[in-house]
């Protein structure tokens, strides 16, 4: 029996690495996953791996940027499995490094649209459906960069900031409809999305795992770990909380 | 300029180079200090200071964990000056580096009696005496490590920690009556302290360089103006803040 | 003597009640300021009242999401005072109550648009000014909705979370040009906005319950003091630090 039998979720950036494991990771604890991304590609991908491990999914393309493609994404969803409760919402846009004064206002915009108001859009179309569900889960993934702050991040820091009281404010005016909804703040996890800046891996531990007083970098599964948790009813009483699985980076 | 004009403050470890700075600068703006230390020699030095620069300080020797102590010294401000409305709350061990398995029960035990018990007692004794005054203001001198940990000081960092929620404690149970009480969160500061651990100040820099984007220590001084808004009626909304003085090390 | 003699200050929304008191303590404390508004009216108040007080002031009609009109505004500053190195960002809108779900998403784009995206591009334009001048300091105002939830203003908490994190990315990216950034969050301040939403003051006071610890609101005043100390030199090692002045009301 899995954590989340029988549950409807749906993962935005399903064909990145973290939000790709939180899917896989979701369909092994038995719920029915939609995985949504923006690049077909890596999003089919996921789904096969899903299906291969006797999972049930399907795949999305959508921008959720995009408040019609937001809005048909989320019915469809709750259309084809019958019911939607949990809500993964992970799209972020990487920006080239800028500081403030150097940040063209379309980039900010940009990263803005997608790493937050996407969320917002996701979320203002998946709540009737956890209403008509009895109750649903939001696992928002916020970043330790919307606690601290990293050199020429603004507008990423500025989301997840944004991100981190986006779930408070769901989570206080949908309480009384049996919505809980969290944010993970991930620390440097091993993904591809590392390697926009830093030839390889190797570079990218030598520079981040000695932030990390747990000594090593952090895995996708280890985000999907935490998801699967506050997707499942083993969280009941969390809700509107920051939770930091960051290998103790924050902490030092 | 005498911001702290008509204010009685009572200054602990004002013999030491944090509460020393903010005493004298207490002085400067108006207040009368009393300055209270463990070490007669170092606090003596203090009130000299600040009675040759035309303020007004009187020494008392005193160890913050003996309650009878602190109740007779505060009581004799009280009969000296006629009140008390300020409190700057800074006595604190110089714990070891150890890591948590290798501390002597005795030496975490002292850590916390002059770090927090210390702070409960200055408290419980002053607070009686604000409520005579109509209000006053608890400056309690926290640490970048009551928010992050330092490596190998687990029980400054566990009793830096305390202080914070003491000082919302009493921020809560007392604002009614117009005491606030705040705590000040100092980075790396310039004091003889650093240079138990340290070989010279470059040293700290380098070890915390991460963590000052600034590349600098901050100074005494630093500390004592912030103590200066905190305790006049200039910061008269503010309480159960935590107030980090530290050049952005907890911002990173 | 002042305590910004000499500085010269951009104080956006200047025509509202908290950035027009500070606004006016700069003007008292020796700041030339550049009060800001998008309301022309209002403005010319506040910069009559610094001007009729002894200081020295000017008003410019600004929106603070027009690139375009921040640039020309700040160099118009600059020309006028011969150097920009205070700023204190406030501009703000807050939506009517809604919860997410019924929130359409051109006021939900508003909200970020003015709160947030207002912020940065002021940033962007006062950041070069302040290099230029050799250092400066960003004041942000953030909320307590930028640290903890509010009912039925999902746009403005994540717009609040958002300048939190804005400011700690100015202050890691701009220490080594000695320019500071820090977030006021103000409780509930007695405004003619906040009145305007509500029947009276008391139905206010009510509404906040137990966590208004002293019974009253706070006064715009009590803002502009912590304004007025962070635009200080005597903040000087104080950046990207979250300033709560809200008397415990988050405390608790």
């Amino acid at each position: 029996m899995g954590l989340l039998d029988g549950k409807v979720s749906l993962v935005t950036a399903a064909g990145g690495g973290i939000a790709g494991a939180i899917a896989r990771r979701f369909a092994a604890e038995g719920a029915k996953v939609c995985c949504v991304d923006i690049n077909e590609n890596t999003v089919n991908q996921t789904v096969t791996d899903i299906e291969k491990e006797g999972g049930t999914a399907i795949a999305k393309i959508c921008n959720v940027a995009s408040e019609t493609e937001a809005k048909t994404c989320v019915n469809e969803t709750a259309s084809i499995f019958g019911k939607l409760e949990v809500v993964v919402n992970a799209a972020a846009a990487s920006e080239p490094l800028h500081t403030v004064a150097d940040m063209p206002i379309e980039v900010w915009q940009e990263v803005l649209d997608v790493n937050i108001t996407g969320m917002f859009l996701i979320a203002k179309h998946a709540i009737p459906h956890m209403q008509v569900a009895g109750g649903g889960q939001f696992i928002n993934i916020s970043s330790t960069f919307g606690h601290i702050a990293w050199p020429q991040r603004p507008a990423y820091m500025a989301t997840k900031g944004a991100v981190r009281q986006l779930t408070k404010s769901i989570a206080l005016d949908f309480a009384s409809d049996n919505i809980r909804a969290n944010s993970i703040l991930p620390g440097a996890i091993e993904t591809n999305r590392l390697l926009a800046r830093t030839p390889t891996m190797e570079k990218v531990r030598e520079r981040m795992v000695p932030l990390h007083p747990i000594g090593r970098l952090g895995q996708p599964e280890d985000i999907a770990n935490a998801a699967a948790f506050l997707a499942s009813d083993q969280s009941s009483f969390m809700t509107g909380t920051d939770v930091f699985v960051d290998g103790g980076f924050t902490a030092i | 300029m005498a911001r702290l004009k008509g204010k009685i403050a009572f200054v602990t470890a004002a013999g030491g180079a944090i509460a020393g700075a903010t005493a004298r600068l207490f002085g400067k703006e108006g207040a009368v200090v009393v300055c209270v230390d463990i070490a007669e020699e170092n606090v003596n030095k203090t009130v000299e200071d600040i009675n040759a620069a035309g303020g007004i300080a009187i020494p008392v020797v005193c160890d913050v964990t003996d309650g009878a102590a602190v109740e007779a010294a505060i009581a004799k401000t009280v009969e000296t000056f006629g009140k008390l409305n300020v409190v700057f709350n800074a006595a604190a061990f110089a714990d070891p580096l150890l890591p948590l398995h290798e501390l002597d029960i005795d030496l975490w035990r002292k850590t916390f009696d002059v770090n927090i018990t210390g702070m409960f007692i200055v408290t419980k004794y002053a607070i009686p005496r604000m409520l005579d005054a109509g209000g006053g203001s608890f400056i309690n001198v926290s640490s970048i490590y009551g928010a992050r940990a330092a490596r190998n000081r687990p029980a400054y960092c566990s009793s830096k920690g305390a202080v914070r929620m003491l000082s919302k404690s009493v921020a809560v149970d007392y604002a009614e009556y117009n005491i606030r009480a705040n705590s000040i969160l100092p980075g790396p500061i310039e004091t003889p302290r650093l240079l138990i651990a340290n070989k010279n100040m470059d040293d700290v820099i380098e070890r915390h360089r991460p963590h000052l984007p600034a590349a600098r220590l901050g100074q005494p001084e630093e500390i004592a103006k912030t103590a200066v808004f905190l305790a006049s009626d200039e910061s008269s909304f503010m309480s159960g803040n935590d107030c980090f003085v530290d050049g952005a090390y907890n911002a990173i | 003597m002042g305590r910004l003699d000499g500085k010269v200050a951009f104080v956006t929304a200047s025509g509202g009640a908290i950035a027009g008191a500070t606004a006016r303590l700069f003007g008292k404390e020796g700041a030339a300021v550049c009060c800001v508004d998008i309301v022309e009216e209002n403005v010319k108040q506040t910069a009559s009242d610094i001007n009729a007080a002894g200081g020295n002031a000017m008003a410019l009609k600004c929106d603070v999401t027009d690139d375009d009109a921040v640039k020309t505004a700040v160099k118009k500053t600059v020309t006028e005072f011969g150097k920009l190195n205070v700023c204190f960002n406030a501009a703000a809108y807050s939506e009517k109550r809604h919860r997410l779900a019924e929130m359409p998403l051109d006021m939900w784009k508003n909200v970020i648009d003015v709160n947030l995206t207002g912020m940065f591009i002021v940033a962007r334009h006062v950041i070069p000014e302040m290099q230029t001048t050799g250092g400066g300091s960003i004041i942000n105002v953030s909320s307590i909705y930028g640290v903890v939830g509010a009912k039925e203003r999902p746009a403005y908490c994540a717009a609040k979370g958002g300048v939190r994190m804005l400011s700690k990315s100015i202050a890691v990216d701009y220490a080594a040009d000695n320019i500071r950034a820090n977030s006021i969050m103000p409780g509930p301040i007695e405004t003619p906005r906040l009145l305007a939403r509500n029947p009276s003051i008391e139905a206010v006071i009510e509404r906040h319950g137990t966590r208004l610890h002293q019974k009253r609101l706070g006064k715009p005043e009590e803002i502009a003091q912590t304004a007025l100390f962070l635009a200080s030199d005597d903040a000087s090692f104080t950046s990207g630090a979250d300033m709560v002045v809200d008397a415990a009301y988050t405390a608790f």
